[in-house]
């Protein structure tokens, strides 16, 4: 059984298609992230799961019963909002407490509910503090623990970190994960971080423009993208367009940009003209000489320290590649505006069409 | 589904009720006046000839430069006073500044015609100041006309310009200031540079209250004025004195003022619609401490002004523990004022409290219930509404009450002469408050809270009473006392509505002073200040965020 189904959703805010096509089936106890920029219907998606919004078209199911029509406040799903949304005109305890009130529990299962909620959140002795009193970070703790509380088929969580400051942002993920996989309740999670999203998801669905562009584990969002978008909304990448020339034999096509010429492999590519070459900059080697075939020549802009590694900024052909270099000691770092020369071992090389955007070699799947 | 239905259908029958409010009790009264204007007195026929009239005569027109006159002069002089209080409360230390704030607050909130008429005991034909200073050989001027309109507008219109001054000055970043220094700007540099840009929105904005305030106020220039005529007395003389006829030229009057209203309001509107600069207050501004000759002057300039403006309010209560003898003051002190209060006119005291409480709640509920639809209905009709809402705010008592006697007394609503049309101008002037300030606190009550409700498991309905109306009761309350201040002190409308049986307080100090009973006036006075300042330490207390509560409320 799914936790959640969505099937053939869309919604359109006037001439603004919010959410097109949208097919989605959540795993019980899955924790699952809406990736994208703003703008891109993530959080749209996530507000008609709730019930806040309705959806023009599809259907959507939480644990097998179809909630098109059932009310947000029947839905017993429960949401983290980004702003918090502690009730600032009552005590933590009432807070947490809300929920279960409405759902009439006897007074000391409420009690000891919320005293569980609190301790998972570590808020233990709060109970009586006003929302005023508490810093964003605990004020987000306890809009966890009241969500919590009622023990929802599925958490919602709109980008609920969003408020708070860098560190803190990276301690609550790794509370939000564990006690996500303590309780074992399905997550929705929405975000535009996509290194939060990397970190806490079991897997990722990344949308633009209202559209699903690819769903996947985090490794396969970000060493696997299927198109420009998602490889370069995930992570940095380099990409390059090349201009296709002849066959260079062995199933392989030129492919050249200025002085610099590749060998592609030609399968996928008997349509095109040119070709996007793309690599993440921790991919790249560096090699000495330029004799080595499918190298790229660049001359050194800047350098970024960073500490695990140091991050170049090389001109090729007049674009801005950034290639990594691991472990980096001062000694080895070359004069700017000396020659750069490097390659991309094939495996690491990810081929788009410049037109569609999408994946070449992946061709079978589209 | 049919839930769904049933509470669109409470929300239409609600907008549907505000329309009618505003059709039946402004437009039509209204458009009486408007019809009035263009009907000549003596043929009954319609014709220009009211209009032809007030742009011919002297007479009239007169009143109408005064009227501008007065406004100018009083928001000058406002400005005067306002501009360097607030900068000297906010920017250096003034020993009980908080006190300061207070009473201003209070001279501000007294019935403006307390104020004029206790100039007049003072500085009036045999007022004590001006014998005092006669015994010593030095004759003040008489304090009938504009001179008098003015120093009594000022000194109780003043707090709108320094309050709201105050309440930016109070707001702006630190760090802007210290940019410019860091930039290298010397202080007065920083001042025209930063501080007075950030503020001028302000400034301007409580300048055209004080206009707007100083052109529709009735009681001072009726009390002080003598024959020097501004544009609602000429109004309210016109009409009393054309009352057996049609009230044409009354109705021309009241048009005109009523243009002069609207022009400063949409001014104000305009400028209010303006980029204001918000500030995340990351830095509050550095409160100085002054010394020695500086500090002295500070505080001198802040208590002179203060006091000053609270001097009137002083010698009403001093007055009325006053022995009298009729309309003469003897030595000593009695409570015979008061005395007489409660045992000739005790009537005029209950209708005071009772007018105004039954107003206040048809304001809190009808306020509120239409602040919400404004706030959360977003659709054209109730934007529509929400303009329309807009038109109590340019129609000056004076103009409001002659709509009212004009309209409703003959069918097919009759109303003269009763309670209900003294409550209803209560309601229908405070209504468009009411209105924004219940659709403004809607407003800053994050939506996700409701959803939070809901979220949880909680239908809308008791989402509304847990969640909503908590957060809004606040506001809702500080609202309705503010209310009830006005209406308590109403004079301007009531006095053209009254009859013998619906007499309020405003209006019998009216008549006690214009008949030379100042005892008794003075009492009553101080029943209405002692009323008015109870209810602004309830607000300041339980309710406020801060002194600007009472010039936005």
């Amino acid at each position: 059984m799914h936790a959640i189904r969505i099937i053939g959703v869309e919604k359109n805010f006037g001439e603004v298609k919010a959410l097109s096509n949208i097919h989605l089936e959540i795993e019980k106890g899955e924790f699952f992230t809406l990736l994208g920029p703003s703008g891109c219907g993530k959080t749209t998606l996530l507000r008609t799961i709730a019930g806040f919004c309705r959806q023009d078209k599809g259907d959507i199911y939480i644990e097998n019963e179809l909630i098109n029509d059932v009310p947000a406040y029947q839905r017993n799903t429960a949401m983290v909002f980004q702003n918090y949304a502690v009730f600032p005109h009552m005590t933590v305890f009432d807070n947490v407490a809300y929920g279960l009130r409405v759902r009439k529990l006897p007074k000391e299962v409420i009690a000891q509910k919320v005293k569980t909620a609190l301790r998972s959140v570590h808020l233990e002795g709060f109970e009586q503090r006003t929302p005023d009193k508490l810093s964003g970070g605990q004020q987000q703790r306890v809009g966890l623990a009241r969500a919590m509380a009622i023990e929802p088929r599925v958490l919602l969580f709109d980008e609920p970190l969003s408020n708070l400051d860098a560190k803190l942002r990276i301690e609550m993920r790794e509370e939000i994960k564990a006690v996500q996989k303590s309780l074992g309740i399905t997550s929705i999670y929405v975000t535009h971080d996509q290194e939060e999203a990397l970190v806490i998801s079991d897997r990722i669905a990344v949308m633009n423009q209202g559209r699903i562009q690819q769903i996947g584990k985090p490794w396969e969002i970000y060493r696997d993208p299927l198109n420009t978008f998602v490889a370069n909304f995930v992570g940095k990448i380099n990409m390059l367009t090349l201009k296709l020339g002849p066959s260079a034999g062995l199933g392989y096509r030129e492919a050249s940009l200025g002085n610099i010429t590749l060998h592609v492999p030609a399968h996928g590519t008997e349509q095109l003209d040119s070709i996007i070459v793309a690599f993440r900059p921790e991919d790249v080697v560096e090699v000495r000489s330029t004799d080595r075939r499918n190298t790229i020549t660049g001359s050194l802009r800047t350098v970024s320290f960073m500490g695990s590694v140091a991050r170049f900024e090389v001109d090729v052909e007049g674009q801005i590649l950034t290639i990594d270099r691991h472990r980096p000691r001062e000694t080895d770092i070359p004069p700017i505006h000396s020659q750069v020369v490097f390659s991309v071992p094939p495996e690491s090389v990810l081929l788009f069409d410049p037109v569609s955007g999408k994946r070449l070699g992946k061709g079978d799947r589209s | 589904m049919s839930g769904k239905i049933r509470r669109a259908d409470v929300w239409t029958l609600v907008t549907f009720a505000g329309f009618a409010i505003v059709v039946v009790f402004l437009i039509y009264p209204l458009f009486d006046i408007f019809r009035y204007s263009f009907i000549d007195k003596d043929s009954g026929e319609v014709s220009l000839a009211n209009w032809i009239q007030f742009f011919s005569k002297k007479y009239y027109l007169r009143a109408f430069t005064n009227s501008l006159f007065i406004a100018i002069a009083t928001t000058f002089f406002s400005m005067v006073l306002g501009i360097p209080l607030a900068f000297f409360t906010t920017r250096y230390r003034i020993a009980g500044s908080t006190f300061l704030t207070t009473l201003s607050v209070l001279a501000l909130l007294s019935p403006t015609f307390i104020g004029a008429y206790s100039w007049i005991t003072m500085l009036g034909k045999n007022g004590f100041l001006r014998t005092m200073f006669q015994s010593i050989g030095v004759t003040l001027p008489q304090i009938y006309g504009p001179l008098g309109i003015i120093l009594a507008d000022t000194l109780q219109y003043y707090p709108f310009i320094s309050l709201m001054t105050a309440g930016a000055l109070m707001t702006i970043d630190r760090s802007l200031e210290e940019a410019s220094e860091n930039l290298g700007a010397r202080p007065r540099r920083i001042f025209f540079d930063v501080t007075l840009p950030m503020v001028l929105p302000s400034v301007t904005g409580g300048a055209l209250i004080v206009f707007m305030m100083s052109l529709s106020n009735f009681g001072t220039p009726m009390i002080i004025g003598g024959n020097f005529l501004v544009l609602p007395t000429l109004a309210y003389n016109l009409f009393t004195s054309e009352i057996s006829e049609t009230p044409g030229m009354a109705s021309t009057v009241s048009i005109i003022l009523m243009l002069c209203a609207s022009i400063v309001i949409v001014l104000q509107q305009w400028l209010a619609s303006r980029r204001k600069y918000a500030s995340m207050l990351v830095n509050r501004p550095v409160v100085k401490r002054l010394k020695g000759i500086r500090s002295l002057v500070a505080h001198a300039l802040c208590y002179g002004i203060v006091f000053l403006s609270t001097l009137p309010l002083a010698v009403i209560v001093y007055y009325s523990f006053r022995k009298t003898s009729g309309p003469v003051f003897k030595s000593g002190f009695s409570l015979d004022s008061y005395r007489q209060i409660f045992f000739d006119v005790p009537k005029t005291v209950t209708n005071s409290f009772l007018y105004s409480l039954a107003a206040v709640l048809l304001i809190a509920i009808v306020g509120t219930l239409l602040g919400f639809i404004i706030a959360r209905k977003k659709s054209g009709v109730v934007k529509v509404l929400d303009s329309l809402l807009m038109i109590p705010y340019m129609v000056p008592g004076t103009v409001l009450g002659i709509g009212f006697i004009v309209a409703f007394n003959r069918p097919p609503i009759y109303l003269t002469g009763t309670a209900i049309i003294i409550i209803l101008t209560y309601f229908i002037r405070r209504l468009p408050y009411s209105v924004r300030s219940a659709a403004s606190i809607l407003k800053q009550i994050d939506p996700a809270l409701e959803e939070a409700g809901i979220n949880l498991g909680s239908p809308p309905g008791r989402t509304f009473r847990t969640i909503t109306l908590p957060l809004m009761q606040g506001g809702i309350i500080s609202g309705a006392i503010m209310s009830w201040v006005t209406s308590m002190n109403e004079l301007s409308a009531s006095i053209l509505l009254y009859v013998g049986q619906t007499m309020t307080m405003p209006i019998k100090i009216y008549l006690l002073v214009v008949d030379g009973f100042f005892g008794t006036a003075s009492a009553m006075s101080t029943i209405l200040l002692v009323v008015t300042g109870v209810s602004m330490y309830i607000v300041n207390k339980y309710f406020s965020k801060g002194s600007e509560t009472f010039v936005s409320a």
